[in-house]
């Protein structure tokens, strides 16, 4: 069935079935830059914002998402117009092979909203305590927060979700 | 796995989602992370809870009560700013992860109590009561709600009761290997002050072999007792929670390291009474 979302700022009507998560119905609707990691809630590739809350899109049924407001790293930061998170990842060397990266950086956009740019370093460990990387060790990744904090979320991408042009 | 089929209901009332709960195959949906975990068999209509209002934390007459829709971020969030239910607020900062902890709704959590369950040794050491509606509205302690049955049968939760009681110094404590790993028991204790004795004790562990268990001659052994010469050791030696054995840990090893921790916890708690002793006689002098 058609079901009306709000993502990325968007109304769109995608095609979900009764017993969809919105991992499965975001991905089968061309949201490929939503992960899909250990489909248990354990590694985070999968996080989205969802009115403005990071969850874990495959312990979320799709139907249960009505009315309410979906953003994936995409609606963030674009490849030409990035976010500062996006951008600090890049400068620190945080990523290696990537598939993290997306739920990384919206774990990362989350802290910095909840703590108004100001996080300490417990904060910033809580904040990613729901998501994994096998590459790089973590370090680089919270020194990219770290860095990413430091500029102003009043200077915030919001063109990105004006342009992004994915669907 | 859910059926392709499956049906879905949005009540905007709790006497609808009642109604909707009669029909074979109906269950709730909260947050949803405990149903796509374990893939209950037979289910063909899920009743989402979502816009029944039940989203709410209240403090009405000396009391908290909290909607079966609120998730536990929301609650460490209001533990935090309010300085309110700190016992309940500091076990659900560490249950799961940010994420989960976003979805994870106290009602679904209350319904259906995982052997890891954060949420219920800190509700028991509160006193804490949950009002259900079935075909009437019915209040039952949180430990009565698991012993009578309550918990299997068909039934929507309206809230968690908390008494905010003054006087009342609590703990709570997880073991688990890592720290953001599921915890191998949660152990929470409640100590209420009367002048200088405690007058009521709440020891309560879960992830043991019956969930949970309340040790009742530990907490009368600290009933009545001095608070400058509590016998903690008295009370410890009845501390004998019943593990299973899994891969990791043997039964036994389990029983000596909760005992380990509730000394910990109470000796911790103690020391908290003794400080706020000495910094009330610091500001009457």
């Amino acid at each position: 069935m058609k079901i009306p979302f709000n993502i990325n700022s968007r109304i769109k009507e995608l095609e979900v079935k009764p017993n969809e998560t919105l991992l499965s119905a975001l991905r089968n609707n061309g949201y490929t830059e939503v992960k899909c990691g250990c489909s248990e809630g354990e590694c985070g590739a999968c996080l989205v914002l969802m009115d403005e809350k990071p969850v874990n899109s495959c312990q979320v049924l799709a139907m249960s998402v009505r009315d309410k407001k979906v953003k994936t790293v995409k609606g963030i930061g674009t490849l030409y117009l990035p976010h500062q998170i996006q951008k600090a990842f890049v400068k620190a060397g945080a990523d290696q092979c990537g598939f993290c990266s997306p739920g990384m950086i919206i774990a990362s956009y989350s802290i910095l909203k909840e703590t108004e740019n100001k996080p300490t370093k417990e904060d910033i460990t809580r904040g990613l305590d729901g998501n994994l990387c096998r590459c790089t060790g973590y370090v680089k990744i919270l020194e990219a927060v770290e860095n990413a904090a430091k500029t102003s979320l009043t200077e915030e991408t919001k063109a990105p979700e004006a342009v992004c042009t994915n669907m | 796995m859910l059926p392709e089929n499956l049906e879905w209901k949005f009540p905007s009332s709790a006497e609808e989602a009642v109604e909707l709960l009669r029909r074979p195959g109906a269950m709730l949906h909260g947050g949803g992370t405990r149903i796509l975990k374990t893939n209950p068999k037979g289910v063909k209509l899920l009743i989402d809870v979502g816009a029944l209002g039940l989203g709410y934390i209240n403090y009405i007459d000396n009391a908290f009560y909290i909607g079966s829709d609120v998730t536990f971020s929301e609650i460490v969030k209001y533990s935090k700013k309010e300085n309110k239910i700190a016992l309940l607020g500091e076990a659900l900062s560490n249950a799961a992860s940010t994420p989960l902890r976003n979805r994870i709704t106290i009602g679904g959590s209350l319904k259906d109590f995982p052997i890891w369950s954060s949420l219920y040794a800190p509700l028991i050491a509160l006193k804490a009561r949950v009002e259900i509606l079935k075909d009437k509205p019915e209040i039952y302690s949180v430990e009565d709600y698991v012993l009578k049955g309550v918990i299997k049968t068909k039934h929507v939760i309206r809230h968690v009761i908390i008494d905010d009681e003054e006087n009342l110094i609590c703990g709570v404590k997880r073991f688990s290997v890592l720290r953001f790993e599921y915890p191998v028991f949660t152990i929470a204790a409640a100590l209420k002050i009367n002048g200088q004795t405690i007058k009521d004790a709440r020891l309560v562990i879960t992830g043991v072999k019956k969930r949970f268990k309340r040790f009742i001659k530990a907490e009368n052994a600290l009933k009545g007792q001095p608070l400058g010469d509590l016998p903690l050791e008295g009370a410890l030696r009845h501390i004998n929670p019943v593990f299973i054995p899994d891969y990791k840990f043997s039964a036994r090893y389990k029983e000596s390291t909760a005992r380990v921790y509730f000394s910990d916890l109470l000796n911790e708690l103690t020391e908290q009474i003794k400080g706020d002793d000495e910094n009330e006689d610091s500001v009457q002098h």
